[in-house]
């Protein structure tokens, strides 16, 4: 059998495109509807995806309220509570939430994961960020932002702690930042530990995810950009004992596809259409990490940027694509709006397939985070179209052979 | 008479560990009953060898019940309040208005050891930090007005951006700006159930609490204790009805469940509380209070047939929810 790419469904409540919650067949009210959660999750376990993955933010997404009104991303479910709700109502996919070592402490998050996992029979992972969100922190009673060394370092700490924790250790941990007396007081995880996720693609976050992950996430346009990243992260394991196929390189990909490619083209223009001007400046000045993109003349190009505390990685890699392709503000907007920065594909099943299959068997992924660009309608679309054309081409499994996420991801099933 | 069931699911003496289906059965034979609510345990002091995390639990048991109010316990040294109010407010919301934080005003060793406060709080730190916590809790949920969200489509409204509020708590211990990037939900805000008051709580539990669990005592003592936590309350500014006084009591399945009647129905009369939390001396002692103690009590006129309304407020006799 041909080595097989894996696949996560990245929940998003109206989608992962801004405008989302404005198409007409998107469900606008997915961020007060668990219902909604529930069909979603039961469509990517029916496509056999190995796990959903959820995103976390302890505050507002965008601090102007008359943006952030536009968008439908000021309220959502905590996902922990989504999650363990989804535990019960599906019974093989994997259930992986995003949390941040910012704003929590390693015993109880360590706990409440391994809740997470017993409810859910070994199908739980953790998505371990640091917050670099100055919204976040007001939230905290914290006045200013960390260094992004100060956070990692922090970030290094927690994940010893809770793996340590999951690991059944008595910890006695007497840290920087934390100290912890006891062991957990819950048994050990059906899968050995829940799975360590991580997103981060600095430098230091990528050395932290090489000696901890177990799945990375990340962001990358081009197959030149994956493939560097893909090589790297690989590359930075054996100096921590691991093996290159102990960690899965999940890059996030938003595809859109219809039966033909025309049809898909115009699916996606009708979803850019829909972003207002302002809300794609604003969303693409937080990613860059400045407030004032707005001063800018909308038609013209980026403005040279500070270096930013907040995302290092994903600032370069908006720099990059807008000087390659010599976009304006506001076509940048619109082009970073529809997939945040991820990779987008627009077009038949046949020819997303191709392009997640070049990647993948030229060794730039290990398979991929989908980011449907609205629900339930581009989810429904993937796993009809795309994810058979995949298992045609045995490039992804057609029923599920183990019980855990571990078993799904091929993982090591930790001592 | 409101009543409400204990689940210890941390493993007592001789008992095992309930799993999930275990778990489930129990509530839903609890829901069947008629009973408010199910109030469920976390860690307890001293290890134990219970599979779940409570608030966790309550998403899943919300899901497989229909009416039944659920209640987690949740630590204010192991949440921060933030996290913690969304975290009920999201549950309040999977649960379409069922749910219900279980607070504790006395301090727990196990928790400070292990959320980086070795040193723990002052008894008066400790007070006056919860009172706070409870505070950033109750008014993040309070963030959002309930006719905030508009899913306005074509005008690209998605709410109103003057129906949604700042907290912009500076307190002596937190600072919150909000707001909460939860919904408001059906409650409002998620029950409040208080324990653990020693005197200087009372105040601070009458002027926040839904819910007041005391320790089973004297009818006589009861009185007292329930007239002048009633007295409180009004002098707070709140309904006295706004605040139920559960007692807590044992039930075993050898306990005669005419006695049992005769013992609840004198409290009740008496006026020493507004109901009871039962404590079972074991799980399978919820069929004998369900089968043979409450068709008693309802015979009596004490306990209400089924349930009336649809949010855990609603099964208390509490104002809010409901769009108010």
């Amino acid at each position: 059998m041909t080595a097989q790419m894996k696949l996560g469904a990245f929940l998003w409540a109206t989608g992962h495109h801004i405008a989302a919650w404005r198409h007409p067949k998107a469900h606008a009210t997915a961020g007060i509807d668990i219902d909604h959660y529930v069909q979603l999750a039961r469509t990517a376990e029916r496509a056999k995806f190995d796990m959903i993955f959820c995103e976390d933010a302890a505050g507002l997404r965008e601090a102007n309220v008359g943006i952030a009104s536009q968008t439908s991303r000021s309220i959502g479910f905590e996902p922990i509570s989504l999650l363990s709700a989804l535990a019960v109502q599906t019974s093989r996919i994997g259930l992986v939430s995003t949390a941040s070592t910012s704003y929590n402490e390693p015993y109880g998050l360590a706990r409440t994961f391994l809740s997470l996992d017993h409810l859910s029979g070994g199908r739980a992972g953790w998505n371990l960020v640091t917050s670099a969100s100055p919204i976040e922190a007001a939230n905290f009673g914290s006045t200013g932002l960390k260094p992004h060394a100060d956070r990692y370092e922090r970030a290094r700490e927690f994940a010893e702690v809770v793996s340590g924790l999951w690991h059944g250790k008595a910890p006695g941990h007497d840290g920087q930042s934390f100290s912890v007396r006891d062991p957990l007081d819950l048994p050990r995880s059906p899968q050995g530990a829940p799975v360590m996720v991580q997103a981060g693609a600095s430098d230091v976050g990528r050395d932290l995810a090489a000696c901890t992950a177990d799945v990375v996430f990340t962001a990358a346009q081009t197959f030149e950009e994956a493939k560097a990243f893909y090589d790297d992260l690989k590359g930075r394991m054996a100096a921590y004992g691991r093996e290159p196929d102990d960690i899965k390189i999940m890059p996030g990909v938003s595809p859109v596809v219809a039966e033909t490619e025309a049809e898909a083209r115009e699916k996606h223009e009708e979803l850019q259409e829909l972003i207002p001007d302002d809300v794609g400046v604003a969303l693409l000045s937080s990613y860059l990490s400045i407030s004032d993109l707005w001063r800018y003349p909308i038609d013209g190009p980026l403005p040279e940027l500070p270096e930013s505390e907040g995302m290092k990685s994903r600032q370069a890699l908006v720099v990059e694509q807008s000087r390659r392709d010599g976009l304006s503000i506001r076509q940048l907007a619109r082009h970073f709006a529809g997939a945040r920065g991820h990779w987008r594909i627009v077009g038949t099943a046949a020819q997303v397939a191709d392009e997640l299959q070049a990647r993948f068997e030229g060794g730039a992924a290990d398979g991929y985070n989908v980011m449907p660009s609205y629900f339930p309608g581009e989810l429904n679309a993937f796993t009809a179209l795309v994810v058979p054309e995949l298992q045609r081409r045995g490039l992804f499994r057609r029923e599920y052979e183990g019980r855990t996420l571990r078993d799904h991801l091929g993982l090591k099933r930790p001592v | 008479m409101h009543l409400a069931i204990s689940l210890n699911i941390a493993a007592a003496d001789k008992q095992a560990v309930l799993d999930f289906g275990e778990i489930k059965t129990f509530v839903r034979a609890a829901e069947a009953a008629g009973i408010d609510m199910v109030v469920i345990s976390d860690s307890a002091e001293g290890l134990s060898s219970a599979p779940f995390e409570a608030t966790t639990l309550l998403a899943a048991l919300a899901t497989v019940t229909d009416k039944i109010g659920l209640v987690a316990a949740a630590s204010t040294v192991a949440h921060q309040p933030y996290n913690l109010a969304r975290r009920f407010a999201s549950l309040d919301i999977i649960s379409h208005g069922r749910a219900g934080w279980h607070a504790t005003m006395a301090q727990g060793s196990r928790e400070a050891a292990n959320f980086s406060r070795p040193e723990g709080f002052s008894d008066t730190d400790f007070r006056r930090r919860t009172a706070e916590y409870i505070d950033i809790v109750q008014g993040l949920c309070r963030g959002w007005d309930a006719d905030a969200l508009l899913f306005d489509k074509t005008g690209g409204r998605f709410h109103d951006p003057e129906k949604m509020h700042l907290l912009d708590h500076k307190g002596e211990f937190f600072s919150v700006r909000g707001p909460l990037n939860v919904a408001r939900s059906p409650q409002d805000t998620p029950v409040l159930v208080l324990s653990g008051l020693s005197g200087p709580d009372l105040d601070i539990a009458t002027r926040t609490a839904d819910v007041i669990l005391l320790e089973d005592g004297s009818t006589e003592s009861a009185k007292i204790r329930f007239d002048d936590l009633k007295r409180r309350a009004t002098a707070a500014g709140r309904d006295p009805d706004a605040v139920k006084i559960l007692t807590n009591i044992s039930f075993a399945p050898d306990d005669g469940p005419a006695a049992t009647a005769d013992r609840l129905e004198t409290e009740l009369r008496l006026k020493s509380c507004d109901g009871f939390n039962i404590q079972l001396t074991a799980h399978s002692a919820l069929d004998d209070f369900a089968d043979r103690v409450l068709p008693e009590l309802r015979r009596r006129g004490l306990v209400r047939e089924g349930y009336r309304g649809a949010t855990l407020r609603s099964h208390l006799g509490l104002a809010g929810g409901g769009g108010q």
